[in-house]
């Protein structure tokens, strides 16, 4: 066992074979329908979730686990004989995740370190695996800025069905104003210093997987990929078979928490990769 | 004007004042020719008017110039260039601004006008014109600039004062205008002469008209074909007190004495027109609510009246702001540093679909409305972002639009749409977030990636890319060219989708206008569904005045 545990919480969207080959420390969020409240992962499949969120007569919320469960975490840990904890949380601009853990982490001085991802899904999830896997044999400093390093390089950006659930979220500023309201439209969007930028629109939803693959293909060489999906297994898969793509070792699909989907919306499409 | 007034204006020095009295002429005198400069129109689609474009730019001209009593000539042209700089609308009136910025600098210190310095200052008027615009086009405005500044360099080296000089220039201009359709094939093809150099001459030959104390403010007897008269632009060249279009068809029991008619209505009040085809003859006027009845009296005192009509200006017009003003526009917030976007639109519904693409501030204008430079300028103007891009919309205001951006301390780009439909491809690759020059070049991208379709009536009848249109016909234009000419507006649409092989595109958006009903546009788009079973179609309201529909294929 290493001397360093890496957290993250289910916002990373790792997957659960690399979680555990990797011993990472996952915090489930909260997903709350029709007043009740589920541990992320547990209740709802996910593709019974994003099949049955449209016809849902209450907008589903999310909550982040408490401050309490993250402190019960790191003192577990730290019993267990970790020396260093690192926790790897999303964007702190789009959820109160970080916030919870670091009023968790103030009870163990420099013994917790909670660190602002910037990201959710595998933008924050490919930062907790890098971490993971240097975890085992670098010192701290190292294990830091390889995050920062990753953090550099990764990027997020996803086409959505529909911008109704991003404008529910009211989590994005720009989506209230009545964007989209009137023509159909598929927007793109990047996740960017840990907010969500636009990045255009498209007509139809052919045109806007067109525009995604573009963005991708333009990255170049890639070190890391997960084509993300909120119920859209089957046109995640044909990215992966796309020829033209310059595919890294091992890149996987994930149809992405209900805790960031509740947001998204069903039928998104969009990948997290880390360039070369 | 009274003649003795003007005839001393050949006597005395020319300075600022008489430079402020000859704008006045000038404007005047195309104002009151500014229908025939309107029915100079290549196609039968109602259309940026270049007589009432010109007409505006002059009137902020002088608007920039009634209340100045600067006496040098020099300046005061400066001053002509800034106004007319600034309320510039349409290609035809950013051209003509340009005519004047040059003209300024030709005349730059000068206390007076002399000979000499007036032909420098078509010669540096015609060259500013020139680079002005992207890819000069011969046969127009720009040509009639080139011929007057040779004939003026010409002039004046026997030319004793500079009315000697205007005089060859106005007979040179009258010249140009006639030479354009040799120049230029869409003019010959549609028989007209290109209507910004006839403006250009207008204005011109009303300066000497002053300068030879000859009236200005008495409309020409002349008249047209039936077919070149369209009076659609009533509510732009709508005057103070005149609250009534009447129109007159009759057919006079004797020959129909042109000079004593003319004179007779003008008794009675403003915008008159006279066309002829047939035999019967068609009579245009706007007059003030107490005389309404006296044109259609007078007229049925020369013949036979076989239909009269009258439409209440002021009501129409409350009704347009009633519908325009309706529905509060959202616009998409912009901060420091983003990039914003301005789109000229032409009616209620499209703007809020711009609006609901994330612009951040709408130009009301477009097919026969064209903002003026200065319009563009207030948009965006206090935006709270330095990063803007604008979107013309129109061919016809894209040199507004550039004119604009060189006029703001803002990084300003204008990616040149030239249709509804471009404009909303282009708006759907705003990123606010990206670099400037990358987004750009990103919209401009886009203006490829949507086929154009625009449905209208046809303003006159003209042959014109081989196909033949009767005047009142519905006719289509395939991205801006004319490529069919039906009975009916759901043919109209047909053949447009048939010509575009819209089979091969997967959306088809139409946005309706406001002249159509809304129980036609559900048929309609039935119609188009039944017809492209494979695609998908949206229908959206455009609010856009005489085009029944602009369709997006894509």
């Amino acid at each position: 066992m290493g001397h360093i545990a890496i957290v993250t919480d289910s916002t990373a969207d790792i997957p659960e074979e690399l979680t555990e080959r990797h011993n990472i420390h996952v915090v489930p969020n909260i997903l709350v329908i029709d007043g009740r409240s589920l541990e992320d992962g547990k209740g709802i499949t996910r593709q019974e979730f994003y099949t049955s969120l449209p016809g849902m007569k209450a907008f589903p919320t999310t909550a982040t686990a408490s401050s309490g469960t993250y402190q019960q975490l790191y003192q577990r840990l730290l019993q267990e004989g970790f020396s260093q904890i690192l926790s790897i949380h999303a964007a702190s601009l789009l959820s109160g995740i970080f916030n919870a853990a670091s009023l968790a982490a103030q009870a163990f001085g420099q013994c917790v370190r909670v660190i602002d991802s910037h990201y959710v899904t595998l933008g924050l999830g490919f930062q907790a695996l890098a971490a993971a896997e240097a975890a085992l044999h670098e010192p701290l400093e190292n294990i830091l800025a390889l995050i920062e390093d990753v953090r550099q390089r990764v990027r997020v950006i996803a086409m959505l069905d529909t911008l109704e659930y991003v404008r529910r979220s009211g989590r994005v500023s720009w989506a209230k104003a009545h964007l989209g309201e009137l023509l159909q439209i598929k927007p793109l969007v990047e996740i960017r210093s840990g907010q969500v930028v636009r990045l255009g629109e498209e007509r139809t939803r052919r045109k806007g997987i067109e525009r995604l693959l573009r963005h991708l293909r333009d990255l170049g060489k890639l070190e890391r990929l997960a084509i993300l999906h909120t119920n859209a297994e089957d046109e995640a898969q044909r990215i992966l078979d796309d020829p033209r793509l310059d595919l890294p070792v091992k890149p996987f699909c994930v149809n992405v928490t209900p805790i960031i989907g509740a947001h998204v919306g069903p039928n998104g499409l969009g990948f997290a990769a880390v360039v070369r | 004007m009274r003649p003795q007034r003007a005839k001393t204006i050949r006597q005395l020095p020319v300075d600022g004042q008489a430079l402020k009295r000859l704008i006045e002429a000038g404007l005047t005198w195309l104002r009151t020719n500014q229908q025939i400069v309107n029915s100079l129109n290549v196609f039968p689609v109602p259309d940026g008017d270049t007589g009432t474009n010109m007409v505006l730019t002059m009137q902020a001209a002088m608007d920039e110039i009634s209340d100045s009593h600067e006496r040098n000539f020099g300046k005061m042209a400066h001053a002509v260039a800034h106004g007319a700089l600034m309320g510039a609308r349409g290609n035809s009136g950013v051209i003509l601004s340009q005519l004047w910025r040059g003209f300024a600098r030709g005349v730059d210190h000068q206390e007076t006008l002399d000979a000499n310095s007036l032909a420098r200052a078509f010669a540096l008027a015609r060259d500013t014109a020139y680079k002005g615009v992207v890819r000069p086009v011969e046969g127009t405005i720009l040509t009639v600039s080139k011929d007057i500044a040779a004939a003026a360099e010409k002039a004046e080296i026997n030319a004793i004062d500079p009315f000697e000089v205007l005089d060859e220039v106005v007979k040179e201009a009258d010249l140009s205008v006639q030479r354009t359709p040799e120049l230029l094939a869409v003019l010959k093809e549609a028989g007209v002469v290109d209507a910004g150099g006839k403006g250009l001459f207008y204005i011109l030959e009303g300066m000497l008209r002053f300068a030879n104390g000859l009236p200005l403010d008495t409309a020409l007897t002349t008249v047209q074909p039936l077919a070149a008269m369209t009076f659609e632009n009533s509510l732009e060249t709508i005057e103070p007190g005149q609250d009534f279009e009447v129109v007159v068809d009759f057919r006079p029991t004797n020959s129909l004495d042109l000079e004593s008619f003319y004179s007779q209505l003008q008794e009675m009040g403003t915008s008159i027109q006279v066309g002829e085809g047939e035999g019967i003859y068609r009579m245009h006027i706007h007059v003030p609510t107490e005389k309404l009845y006296e044109p259609i009296n007078y007229t049925r005192s020369l013949g036979t009246i076989t239909k009269a009509s009258i439409e209440n200006l002021i009501e129409q017009m409350e009704t347009i702001r009633a519908t325009q003003g309706g529905g509060r526009l959202t616009l998409a917030p912009v901060e420091p540093g983003q990039i914003a976007v301005v789109a000229v639109s032409p009616g209620a519904g499209i703007s809020r679909v711009f609006a609901s693409l994330g612009a951040a501030a709408i130009v009301e204008g477009g097919q026969t409305m064209n903002p003026s430079t200065q319009e563009i300028i207030n948009a965006f103007e206090n935006l709270p972002t330095d990063q803007v891009i604008i979107l013309p919309n129109n061919k016809n205001i894209i040199l507004a639009a550039q004119s604009a951006a060189g006029l703001t301390v803002k990084n300003v780009a204008v990616v040149p749409s030239r249709t509804i439909p471009q404009g909303l491809a282009a708006m759907l690759r705003l990123a606010p977030d990206n670099e400037f020059d990358e987004v750009v070049e990103e919209m401009t991208e886009a203006l490829d990636n949507v086929v154009s379709g625009e449905i209208t009536t046809a303003t006159r009848s003209v042959e014109i890319d081989g196909v033949a249109v009767i005047e009142g016909q519905t006719i289509a234009l395939h991205n801006g060219q004319l490529v069919l000419a039906t009975d009916t507006i759901e043919n109209a649409c047909l053949g447009l989708l048939k010509k575009a092989h819209a089979e091969n595109y997967e959306l088809i958006t139409m946005f309706y206008g406001a002249d159509i009903p809304k129980s036609e546009v559900n048929r309609i788009e039935d119609v188009v569904r039944s017809a492209y079973p494979e695609q998908e179609v949206e229908v959206q309201e455009g609010g856009q005045p005489h085009y029944q529909f602009i369709i997006a294929i894509e």
